[in-house]
């Protein structure tokens, strides 16, 4: 049982990093960025791209893939996403989808399918600990919540405490209001949709040097897409609890039920969250009426 | 080419006629000979070509009932598809392959799945509304799955040549006609549909719904109603799917397959029949063009390992540009064009009289 | 409006036409060069290229050039059935390198136009064990059944007489869920005990509610015979997880890799191809010919190599000219050569399209060598 809460912790945390992706791009943008997923699996490329240029140096390796991350969300959202600024909220959400075909047709072309593993480049080892209670996680499990906990503690530091946050949180909320105040809320988004890279680049790592590196991986945003409605599209907060119902509701699924439910479960959340209460569990319910 | 001036009618028929000009009867039957015709020119490839672009256009027409005209985005199309094809999967299983069962089967299952997604669908909007419907999708997706691994022969179900009777569907030509006739048919009902009290409602519905609600339509119903027409056309293209390829397997409708179509009715212009078929051609034509291309400049070696990433990398590059900068979509430019070439040398339209 | 649809129609009426037939051995082939099962079925594909190239530069088989129609299936049914349907045109033999999940499609065409159909890169099927269908072939290291049964009978011998306990770790594909429940069936049948067959979805991104399954229920070897990622998946969780047991998988073509990879002593890949450390003369051979042509290294080519031998062997066989069905039956008498790369050689009968002996070799990392080491020799089934 202590196994099934470890696993459940460790899945959890994996689908906040991502879910605070979304969650940081819709609060900024209203936009609903379904290309997440595929952010996640371009910053596994990027660490494995450095790591292969530079073997045997984590920091730098996994700093690199960070930062190019990083650049490549303020990239897209200044070519890609600043252009549909008049459009209709669902083009551009679809504009999103077809970045994430981009991000991986680009992906097969330069790396094809084949399956990567960055850990032995990067020179560490991936050994199981012991967790008490009787649990057993592996070394880089205990780092992905330790990343995960971390990540959200300077979030909501950024978001609360730092002038940068406080604006990002104003223009996220009215932003004719946000500009007429003076701020620049073109450089927010920005900020928004790089900050989106760096957490989607942190899931990637993580999970790559975990589990294993494909063009794939992509779908696991989805999931976390789930996880980000059921706390709430625009809150940051609401993340967390999501993240461990639905992991939860996986791992539970996959133990005791049929382990095919595993793929569907995140979405059956999703509809029940969505039946019963659209906005999540601590979003603000007006989003409902927003197109 | 509707301008205003030397353009009346006398009869309320004439009024109504889906084809009214006297040059655009004699365009349509230029084009029904030059269909019925075409298996004479054209090659068994071209023709299976032109045969796909009519199925894709049944499901893209289908998508822009619900999506163009009533303004309910879906997300969930590919699951509509899978619930037709599985329909036929299963009564092939039990041994009643006959098309006379599967087609009408499908578009019961297809409006009954329309009901089930609708009625729930009402109390959502806009992007919630697209994340239930894709959320419903996978459990479509998961429920075909389940079929296919427990009682469907395994990997996937074999569907026999459709029968009528002595006469066996089989064959590029024959499957060429029954297939544009099928998207004839279909592109028929759809412009009318538009034209009908339902499709104003629907466009009401989509422009304004309070406005709509408040001049006295029955919003909810209305809605229900597009779920059910789109879902039961678009379940009927997924039987047809079933018997022309001839097989049925649940990973072909994955969630690409319902940006394939989200893609049609946006490249070809959303809310235009004519627009669901030039998107559904574009994006059917789009990968023979990349390998025709391939050929033409004869890469060597290693050039099968970027085709694939390629086409879908051109998939996702054509629909962005058209998503951020041509957002009418093949329909605005062809309106552009025909515009120009009508109008010239002035620039702009007159106002239409008041009829 | 209508104009437009009527341009479109006449524009594709000059689409491109059907290549002339000419005097040549024509060849269809189906694989999974790109999708994620690429890295097991690509290598085929590569090999059966460089492999023909080289036929026709020296002059082809009986004086005639082989030509052989490649399409990329990416490991789905749906696309699979498109590509039968296309290869079946004006082909002597279709050849099948892909997934279990393609295989009905092809049957199905194969019965249909009655077109001989070779399978080079994935699982034998049943039908070409005996009594085979007379046009269904397979020149693949493994086959359903047949593996379970050696595989069982290694374990058995590693336990030594004590008693173990093992586990089976399926995907959710039909052939790996049937054979892995036969294997059940068989363990129970040889006196071992048995835990229920844990079945994992091909892309589970986690697999650790599995391993935790297996680690659970106390499995001291478990067994898993499926696409590799899902495999070698399982047996990282469970190393993960700080299991302790022993696992022994299907070796495909990315075993002499993975094995240096993992460094894992208690990971055994069985196989029927030789692995390219063992450095036989056809290895270095492969390695030469394979240089600079191909995406994947030499050591990905043995089990495509070995394919593109046996249909070489049977176009020679059936001479010239050369219609499908007397390539079926010149097919049903072939027996090549392996020159190392199994453990001995392929031999076709009217009533077995899979060979008359099967062989098997186990391999896994020596930690005091710190290399590859086999585990013991050829292991001979014969195939009734």
């Amino acid at each position: 049982m202590t196994q099934a809460l470890a696993t459940t912790v460790v899945v959890a945390s994996l689908y906040a990093l991502l879910a605070a992706g979304y969650v940081l791009v819709y609060r900024a943008t209203r936009v609903l960025n379904l290309a997440q997923g595929d952010m996640m699996t371009l910053g596994g490329y990027f660490l494995f791209l450095v790591a292969t240029a530079v073997p045997g140096a984590p920091a730098v390796s996994v700093a690199a893939a960070v930062v190019l991350s990083a650049l490549s969300g303020f990239v897209i959202y200044r070519l890609l996403m600043r252009p549909m600024a008049g459009h209709p909220i669902f083009a551009a959400v679809l504009v999103t989808v077809t970045l994430g075909i981009l991000l991986r047709a680009a992906i097969v072309l330069v790396y094809t399918d084949r399956i990567r593993h960055p850990l032995p480049l990067l020179g560490l080892a991936n050994p199981p600990r012991r967790l008490p209670g009787g649990a057993v996680v592996s070394t880089l499990d205990v780092l992905t919540v330790g990343v995960a906990a971390l990540l959200f503690v300077a979030l909501f530091a950024f978001l609360r405490l730092s002038p940068l946050g406080i604006q990002m949180r104003a223009a996220g909320e009215k932003a004719l209001l946000a500009a007429q105040r003076g701020i620049n809320f073109q450089l927010l988004f920005a900020l928004s949709w790089a900050l989106a890279g760096f957490a989607g680049a942190l899931a990637g790592s993580l999970y790559a040097s975990n589990v294993r590196l494909d063009p794939s991986l992509g779908v696991l945003g989805l999931k976390a897409f789930a996880v980000a409605l059921v706390g709430g599209l625009d809150s940051l907060g609401g993340v967390i609890p999501g993240a461990l119902i639905v992991a939860a509701v996986e791992v539970l699924s996959v133990r005791y039920g049929d382990p095919l439910l595993a793929d569907v479960s995140p979405f059956l959340c999703l509809l029940a969250m969505l039946l019963v209460r659209p906005w999540g569990l601590f979003g603000t319910k007006e989003e409902l009426e927003r197109v | 080419m509707s301008l205003a001036g030397g353009y009346f009618k006398t009869t309320y028929d004439g009024d109504m006629a889906l084809v009214d000009t006297k040059l655009r009867r004699v365009m349509l039957v230029v084009l029904i000979i030059a269909l019925l015709a075409l298996p004479r020119f054209a090659s068994p490839f071209a023709l299976d070509l032109v045969a796909q672009v009519a199925l894709a256009a049944v499901g893209a027409l289908a998508l822009n009932i619900l999506t163009g005209f009533a303004g309910q985005v879906s997300l969930g199309h590919a699951g509509f598809i899978a619930a037709g094809a599985f329909t036929t999967a299963v009564l092939v299983e039990h041994r009643l392959p006959s098309p006379l069962l599967a087609l009408p089967a499908a578009a019961l299952v297809g409006a009954a799945l329309g009901v089930i997604v609708g009625i729930p669908a009402l109390r959502l909007k806009g992007l919630y509304l697209a994340l239930g419907t894709l959320a419903l999708h996978h459990v479509v997706l998961y429920a075909c799955g389940e079929f296919q691994n427990h009682w469907g022969a395994n990997t996937g179900v074999s569907i026999p040549p459709p029968r009528l009777g002595a006469w066996m569907l089989k064959g590029t030509t024959a499957w060429y006609y029954a297939l544009t006739a099928v998207a004839a048919l279909v592109l028929a009902l759809s412009v009318n549909l538009q034209r009908s009290r339902t499709g104003r409602a629907w466009m009401a519905i989509r422009d304004r719904e309070i406005a709509a609600e408040s001049v006295g339509i029955d919003v909810a119903r209305y809605k229900v109603l597009a779920f059910v027409w789109s879902s039961a056309i678009t379940a009927v293209a997924g039987a047809l799917f079933a018997y022309q390829r001839a097989f049925v397997s649940v990973e072909a409708f994955g969630f690409f397959l319902a940006i394939e179509y989200i893609a049609m009715i946006i490249i070809g212009g959303l809310g235009s029949s004519l627009g669901a078929v030039l998107g559904a051609a574009f994006v059917t034509l789009l990968p023979h063009g990349i390998d025709a291309a391939f050929a033409r400049l004869s890469v060597q070696g290693g050039a099968e390992y970027y085709l694939f990433p390629l086409k879908f990398g051109a998939f996702g590059l054509l629909m962005a540009v058209f998503l951020v900068f041509e957002p009418q979509g093949l329909v605005g430019i062809w309106r552009r064009v025909r515009n120009w070439f009508t109008l010239w040398p002035l620039r702009y339209r007159p106002l239409r009289p008041a009829s | 409006m209508k104009p437009g649809l009527a341009l479109l129609a006449a524009l594709l009426a000059f689409a491109t036409g059907v290549s002339p037939a000419l005097a040549q051995y024509r060849i269809g082939m189906s694989a999974a060069i790109t999708g994620p099962a690429s890295s097991t079925y690509a290598p085929t594909y590569e090999a059966y290229k460089v492999y023909f190239k080289r036929v026709n530069d020296a002059g082809g088989i009986n004086g005639q050039k082989v030509e052989i129609a490649y399409e990329d299936d990416r490991g789905e049914p749906q696309r699979a059935a498109a590509n039968a349907k296309k290869l079946a045109e004006g082909s002597i033999l279709m050849v099948n390198a892909s997934t279990s999940a393609t295989y009905k499609p092809f049957m199905t065409e194969s019965e249909a136009e009655k077109i001989p159909l070779m399978f080079g890169g994935g699982v034998c099927p049943r039908e070409a064990f005996p009594p085979a269908s007379p046009l269904i072939f397979c020149s693949t290291s493994f086959g359903s059944k047949w593996d379970s049964r050696f595989a069982l009978g290694f374990i058995k011998e590693q336990a030594g007489g004590k008693k173990v306990k093992i586990g089976f770790a399926a995907q959710d594909i039909p052939l790996s869920r049937i054979e892995l429940e036969f294997a059940e069936q068989h363990a129970k049948e040889m006196g071992l005990e048995t835990i229920p067959v844990v079945v994992v979805p091909g892309n589970t991104p986690d697999f650790t509610p599995f391993a935790q399954k297996l680690k659970d229920a106390g499995a001291d070897w478990v067994l898993s015979w499926a696409l590799w990622h899902v495999e070698v998946g399982v047996f990282e969780a469970l190393q993960r997880i700080g299991w302790q047991g022993s696992y022994l998988l299907y070796g495909h073509q990315q075993t002499q890799d993975e094995l240096t990879r993992l460094k894992a002593p208690s990971l055994h890949a069985f196989g029927g191809n030789t692995l390219f450390m063992e450095n036989l003369p056809i290895h270095a051979e492969i390695a030469s010919l394979v240089k600079g042509q191909t995406t994947h290294p030499a050591h990905y080519m043995a089990e495509g190599w070995v394919s593109a031998m046996v249909l070489e062997a049977a176009l020679k066989k059936c001479g010239w000219p050369c219609p499908k069905d007397k390539l079926a039956t010149a097919m049903a008498g072939v027996s090549v050569d392996t020159r190392g790369l199994r453990g001995g050689p392929i031999e076709w009968t009217a009533d077995n399209h899979y060979r008359k002996s099967t062989y098997y070799k186990v391999y896994r990392w020596d930690a005091a060598k710190g290399a590859i080491a086999p585990v013991g020799g050829w292991t001979r089934l014969e195939i009734k």
